[in-house]
């Protein structure tokens, strides 16, 4: 009885799934095929095309609206892949010289050095490069800065008092500030961060303070939107972040408690770290991929970066945005990657050989 | 083929071990560093911790769903395998919001003085909120097998006077062990490679080392991936060897399965189960529930804080398009391997399977690169890059142990004398596997077929890089609102991936389960 073969076979179960699926499957893959013979429409000799494919380490929604004006200025398409900035440049680096994109656009410094370190970027126009103010563009080129973001520490202002605040970044080893301060050591802003340290300080008074920072016991997060959400409800009392996002949770919640704390422009502490923009040495487009660059840095572009995404516009004589301090006197990311030696693979050891992540 | 299949799954390995080659990683050096050895030793921890705790729970929710009297059972068995579509980011930041201290759960229960709760972060976090979100992975196969066990053998056990305790565990459990065991499996490997949670909560595992070193230290990243699927390999083949020695239970079933009355025992366990799902799902839910409606009804006026519900069409679409596609391709790929193993215990087959299990152990972003270092360059299938297609091979690369565990489950529980009857009767292989064997394991295929499509659903890494430009799934849509801090869009698409997942749960797994 146990083993009876009794039951009829019952195709119907699987058939129907199936009858649906196989077609829709069919038609997807067809379509496919199909699809990708528009794979280069670029004029090689001259550089120029019609569409050009931008990778984008920064979010369709603090972008796109730019990008549809360029296209409704200019005629040209942009075939935008949205993803992390360091996701994106191990991709392009992992493409090599296959790859589709024309120009990267990434939130982090780092991401374009490391790039520009493997000879995957070429060098822009001067006139393009001129157009920010030293320090917010590659010495060689390879990249130019198209906003920037102030580092700052946010802080909960039902639970710190305002004159408890430190007056330098350095100064947050003090033991008053102990289980304190929250910390991102694994975000890309963090590491940026640490790599101005080192370039300003040097290693070893950058490892000093990380250890400190560490012997804090100074919280971990993973980026800087889980710190300000955090910070927001009372988790921690204050974080190191980038400006803007506690601007948007406000946004978002007007009743929270979050404040940013701007330090002193030439502190370490209110690093500004750019969003910058870089045009791939295997681009056949290279020139119209210049020409989006320079359209992000036109004032059109520049005016509504600082109205709509609160970052700091870097086209000299565009206003900050509003309610921020102007950017003025700011201390610059200058950091020169090449000239750290290691580059940024001595940042990481250093951040984790102080123990800062726990 | 099934050789061709194996070398197939092999890639994401081959693209590790030769970066490690490339970039000159001393892995010795990297796996002996109190730095790697460390996070290891977390990443194992929370992995066994996990899949004990998932077993306990996917198993007990799936006999009272299935096989018991229990209220409201029906609506239970559609919800029990929604909690593994929240990506694990998606689950841990609304577990935070909730629970955290000063979160809502804190501000809903200070009034009852109550105001401090239990510390979410590090260990204690990211074991509750995997447990949570990946039980389904036991739950899916154990209830698929639950429902297609005979009547026959718990009824004798009744008659000779054993009680419904001891019925379970003399009778059902042996039965299903093949299935928990799988559960489990999956769970241990995706919980070593997941990052979304771990990095959330605070809890430093190898794959959260993996991500922070991925792009400035790439030689220390590699040689900790390899640590990683060599760790997963070792697994999967002790698995392997103690289900070989694990005696095969072969039944058929000709009536419905048995149900167990609950006595008295009914209301408590009803408490459980809904207390259970009340934090894996609605918990989570209502959380999200709560950003989405103050998003929707606040006048926000800054660049892509908005909430647009008509935007989340296309996503949607896309997202269940991929889910679909997928899954069948998954089950088909993977079909060969696991009846090999089951029929001729193939070592060849037996080598393959690891390849395919132990893949899902490497880091989703780690699996998309491989398929870039191979794929970009080669002929013919170059051409394919970014395209829906290559994007569905990822999604198969990077879970097609779901599917190949669930298969080989419901290979080896189809008794080969109905095959050999078949042939005596004159039937050709091709039919009798048509007509005979793939109808008897439906439930278990299906199974398998459901895990994956909710994990593709959810899918990001792969997704990000690979999908044709404009593919945009609810998945991707999710992560760029957090990437923005626009809470409320990013909450209205995560609803709307639990609420798809139902419905795609509920037509193309459950109900067939149930039918069966």
């Amino acid at each position: 009885m146990l083993y009876k073969p009794s039951v009829p076979p019952r195709l119907n179960t699987m058939q129907l799934p199936l009858r649906i699926i196989t077609p829709l499957l069919a038609l997807s893959l067809l379509a496919a095929a199909c699809g990708d013979d528009s794979s280069s429409d670029a004029d090689s000799s001259s550089g120029t095309a019609e569409s050009i494919t931008l990778y984008s380490g920064r979010s369709p929604e603090l972008i796109d609206p730019l990008l549809d004006a360029f296209t409704e200025a200019t005629g040209i398409t942009v075939d935008a892949r949205y993803g992390d900035s360091a996701e994106l440049a191990l991709l392009i680096q992992t493409e090599g010289d296959s790859s589709p994109a024309d120009v990267f656009i990434s939130q982090s410094p780092g991401a374009l050095g490391l790039l520009a370190g493997e000879d995957r970027l070429q060098a822009l126009d001067r006139s393009l490069v001129d157009l920010v103010p030293d320090g917010f563009a590659a010495s060689d080129g390879t990249w130019v800065g198209l906003t920037g973001r102030v580092r700052v520490l946010v802080y909960n202002d039902e639970l710190v008092d305002p004159s408890d605040l430190p007056a330098s970044v350095l100064d947050l080893t003090d033991p008053a500030y102990t289980g304190r301060v929250g910390v991102a050591p694994t975000n890309g802003s963090f590491q940026d961060f640490v790599t101005a340290m080192r370039n300003e300080l040097g290693d070893p008074a950058t490892l000093e303070w990380l250890e400190a920072m560490a012997g804090n016991d100074s919280p971990n997060y993973p980026k800087n939107s889980a710190i300000v959400e955090a910070v927001g409800r009372g988790e921690v009392e204050m974080g190191l972040v980038n400006h803007y996002y506690n601007l948007r949770a406000l946004e978002a919640d007007p009743s929270l408690p979050s404040v940013n704390h701007f330090l002193p422009a030439d502190d370490l502490g209110s690093l500004v770290i750019v969003t910058g923009g870089a045009v791939l040495n295997s681009s056949d487009a290279a020139v119209t991929g210049q020409e989006l660059l320079s359209w992000l840095l036109s004032e059109e572009a520049q005016v509504a970066f600082a109205a709509e995404t609160q970052e700091y516009p870097l086209l000299p004589g565009i206003d900050a945005p509003t309610g921020l301090p102007g950017l003025t006197g700011f201390a610059a990311d200058t950091i020169d990657y090449d000239l750290l030696g290691d580059g940024l693979t001595g940042t990481v050891e250093l951040i984790r050989e102080s123990g800062i992540e726990q | 083929m099934v050789l061709a299949i194996g070398v197939f799954f092999v890639g994401p390995f081959a693209y590790v071990i030769w970066r490690n080659v490339d970039l000159g990683t001393d892995v010795w050096s990297v796996l002996w560093d109190r730095d790697t050895l460390q996070p290891l030793r977390q990443s194992l921890r929370l992995g066994v911790a996990v899949s004990f705790s998932t077993v306990v729970i996917g198993t007990g929710l799936a006999w009272l769903t299935i096989r018991t009297d229990l209220p409201a059972r029906r609506m239970f068995r559609l919800l029990s395998p929604l909690p593994l579509v929240f990506p694990s980011f998606v689950g841990a930041t609304a577990l935070l919001a909730g629970f955290a201290s000063g979160g809502l759960v804190e501000e809903l229960i200070s009034p009852l003085g109550i105001d401090t709760l239990p510390d979410m972060r590090g260990f204690r976090g990211a074991w509750l909120v995997l447990t949570f979100f990946t039980y389904p992975y036991v739950y899916l196969p154990v209830a698929a097998r639950m429902a297609s066990l005979p009547p026959s053998l718990e009824e004798s056990a009744r008659m000779l006077g054993r009680g419904p305790w001891a019925v379970f565990r003399t009778v059902v459990l042996p039965q299903t062990s093949s299935a928990i065991w799988a559960g489990g499996l999956l769970v241990f490997l995706y919980t070593i490679s997941d990052f979304g949670a771990v990095t959330l909560l605070g809890y430093d595992t190898l794959t959260e080392q993996i991500y922070a070193d991925k792009l400035f230290d790439q030689a220390r990243a590699m040689g900790m991936a390899l640590v990683l699927g060599g760790v997963a390999l070792t697994v999967v083949m002790a698995e392997r060897s103690l289900d070989r020695r694990r005696s095969q239970v072969e039944v058929l079933r000709s009536r419905a399965p048995l149900t167990v009355s609950l006595g008295r025992w009914r209301w408590p366990c009803l408490i459980g189960v809904a207390a259970f799902l009340g934090n894996a799902l609605i918990g989570p839910v209502a959380i999200l529930g709560f950003w989405a409606w103050r998003g929707l009804t606040a006048d926000v006026e800054t660049i892509g804080l908005g909430t647009d519900v008509g935007s989340l069409w296309g996503p949607m679409l896309h997202t269940a398009q991929a889910g679909l596609i997928t899954a069948v391709v998954a089950i088909a790929v993977v079909l060969p391997v696991a009846w090999m193993i089951a029929r001729y215990n193939s070592r060849v087959a037996g080598a393959a399977n690891s390849m395919v299990v132990a893949g899902f152990a490497l880091p989703g972003v780690v699996t998309a690169l491989s398929l870039v270092f191979w794929v970009i360059d080669a002929p013919v299938i170059g051409r394919w890059y970014q395209t829906l297609p290559l994007l569905i091979i990822a999604y198969v690369l990077h879970f097609g142990a779901q599917a190949t565990r669930a298969a080989h489950v419901a290979v080896a529980a189809v008794p080969r004398r109905l095959n050999d009857a078949a042939a005596t009767l004159g039937a050709h292989q091709p039919r009798r596997f048509l007509s005979v064997e793939l109808p008897l394991m439906t439930p278990g295929l299906l199974a398998g077929a459901g895990l994956v499509m909710l994990s593709t659903m959810k899918e990001l890494p792969a997704t990000l890089l690979l999908a044709p430009i404009g593919f945009d799934t609810l998945s991707t849509q999710i992560w760029h609102a957090g990437d923005s801090g626009a809470l409320a869009q990013g909450a209205l698409a995560s609803l709307v991936l639990v609420a798809l997942s139902a419905v795609l749960t509920w037509v193309v797994v459950i109900r067939r389960i149930e039918s069966y």
